[in-house]
């Protein structure tokens, strides 16, 4: 195993009743890693997100984040869902703060960050709007900001991006590229969208479905940063081809 | 204040309607009196009035404020504990098909003719929207808002404090404000079964001496206290919730 690998998944299962959603599922994922993790709905990618963020327990193998066996939410994680899940009384400020509140982390020492971040996702002049008042995509850029706030040296989205219209999706996937470079988080993305997944990920996990085992771990040797004019290159193009013959959807190339 | 104007003219329509009943059917005053003359009584007997609508509104209140405060922790105690859901729900259910007017005379037998068990009879038959409204509200937390509350390690009161209440007041208003409505209608049975004063009193003995314009008074009386009760909720509610969609768009539809 490697040193500085983040995520250690070794013979993970997990089953409801009778019904086996994930099957002996081994991996790592290294710190400053872009993780994309595809497969057809049902696959178990969302059960796979939510072990690894401790949020419902693993029935068998071995799970660890940072070197520590996962026994619930840590401290050093940040989420953001397929809705925004914003509390509709607070603000664009007091939204993202409510993770420091939970946490109960000093305002003051992350009034600084919060700022940043809120620039760096271009909310700058929303900042007491309601979530009401902002469109989908917006609402996305605060749920990111939200998970973000803390400095969690892991970030997990489970499809933030699926529920957006095209050009606001790729706007996103732009910043979420530029956020992960800047900040050198690890970050791990279940989507069903393969050029999502290709465009923005170092690896691109693809899951087979029911029982989801993982079909295998697609590269994608192309440098950083990556532009969606860029899509046609060989490179990009092998990797998508290969993801989508893994998932066994030959009528979409 | 535009937003006066359209109720205002189903009010003119309603008067206009009673009038015209009254004059082209010959309807003899002391089954449908003039709306004229309900006023006039309504004048001359206004503080007689005022004095039995106070003690009617009292009765409302208390039976109301009381489904508020026994209401909202029973449904509290029922959604946290499924045990608690299993041995209280189901009673809860049949105390609503048993008709609880039918137990207002043995709580005037137990408890007598005061201000008390009129309380008593209004708190039962206005509580139960507030409970049912409030379980379905406290219950109306996302999955998604619960892992996110679970991966920020929350606990189980910032959970309630910070997520689960807020998001359970929009359901929680909506069953307060049938309970409101109820409440006044509790306060009148009350009366019916034994009392000396009230607007329910005053509409047994009117009935008794077919004192028609003195039921109309009552009845006009009875519907003011209503939607003033009703509209007071309504005002602490867009105080208390101003971001929730049903505050919202009523702003902007009145525009």
């Amino acid at each position: 195993m490697s040193v500085d690998s983040v995520i250690e998944l070794s013979g993970v299962t997990q089953r409801y009743g009778d019904l086996v959603a994930l099957q002996g599922l081994d991996l790592q994922v290294n710190a400053g890693e872009f993780i994309s993790i595809v497969g057809s709905s049902g696959c178990g990618k969302s059960t796979l997100l939510r072990l690894i963020a401790g949020l419902m327990p693993l029935s068998e193998g071995e799970l660890r984040v940072n070197d520590k066996p996962v026994e619930g939410p840590g401290e050093d994680v940040g989420i953001a869902f397929q809705t925004s899940a914003l509390l509709p009384w607070r603000n664009v400020e007091q939204n993202i703060a409510l993770q420091l509140e939970i946490r109960k982390l000093p305002r003051a020492r992350f009034e600084h960050e919060l700022r940043r971040l809120i620039d760096l996702v271009g909310l700058k002049g929303f900042e007491n709007h309601k979530p009401y008042e902002l469109s989908g995509g917006m609402q996305q850029r605060v749920a990111l900001c939200r998970a973000l706030i803390h400095d969690p040296s892991l970030l997990l989205m489970d499809e933030p991006f699926g529920a957006l219209d095209a050009m606001t999706r790729e706007q996103l996937n732009l910043e979420l590229q530029r956020i992960w470079m800047e900040t050198g988080k690890t970050v791990v993305l279940i989507t069903h969208s393969i050029t999502e997944a290709v465009f923005l990920a170092d690896r691109v996990v693809v899951l087979t479905a029911r029982p989801g085992q993982i079909a295998e771990v697609v590269d994608v040797p192309v440098s950083r940063p990556r532009r969606f004019s860029g899509l046609s290159a060989p490179a990009f193009q092998q990797a998508c081809d290969r993801v989508r013959s893994l998932m066994n959807a030959p009528g979409l190339d | 204040m535009k937003t006066m104007v359209y109720p205002l003219i189903t009010f003119v329509l309603f008067v206009v309607g009673w009038y015209a009943v009254s004059i082209l059917f010959e309807v003899p005053p002391y089954l449908l009196p003039r709306p004229e003359a309900v006023a006039e009584r309504i004048y001359q007997d206004f503080a007689f009035l005022c004095h039995h609508a106070l003690v009617t509104t009292y009765e409302s209140l208390g039976g109301f404020f009381l489904s508020i405060v026994l209401g909202i922790p029973l449904a509290l105690l029922i959604t946290s504990s499924s045990i608690l859901e299993k041995a209280i729900m189901p009673w809860l259910v049949l105390s609503q098909t048993f008709p609880k007017v039918a137990l207002a005379p043995l709580i005037i037998v137990w408890f007598g003719l005061g201000m008390g068990p009129k309380i008593v009879i209004t708190f039962l038959v206005a509580f139960f929207p507030v409970v049912i409204s409030s379980i379905v509200g406290l219950r109306s937390m996302e999955r998604e808002m619960v892992e996110l509350a679970a991966s920020m390690r929350a606990t189980r009161l910032q959970v309630f404090w910070k997520f689960r209440l807020p998001l359970a007041l929009p359901s929680i208003f909506s069953g307060i404000k049938v309970s409101v409505a109820f409440s006044i209608v509790g306060a009148v049975i009350a009366e019916w079964v034994g009392a000396s004063e009230g607007l329910g009193y005053l509409l047994l003995s009117a009935n008794a001496n077919l004192d028609t314009t003195l039921l109309f008074s009552v009845l006009a009386f009875l519907t003011v206290i209503g939607v003033v009760l009703y509209y007071a909720i309504e005002y602490l509610e867009a105080l208390l919730i101003p971001w929730h969609a049903t505050i919202r768009l009523k702003e902007t539809t009145s525009l």
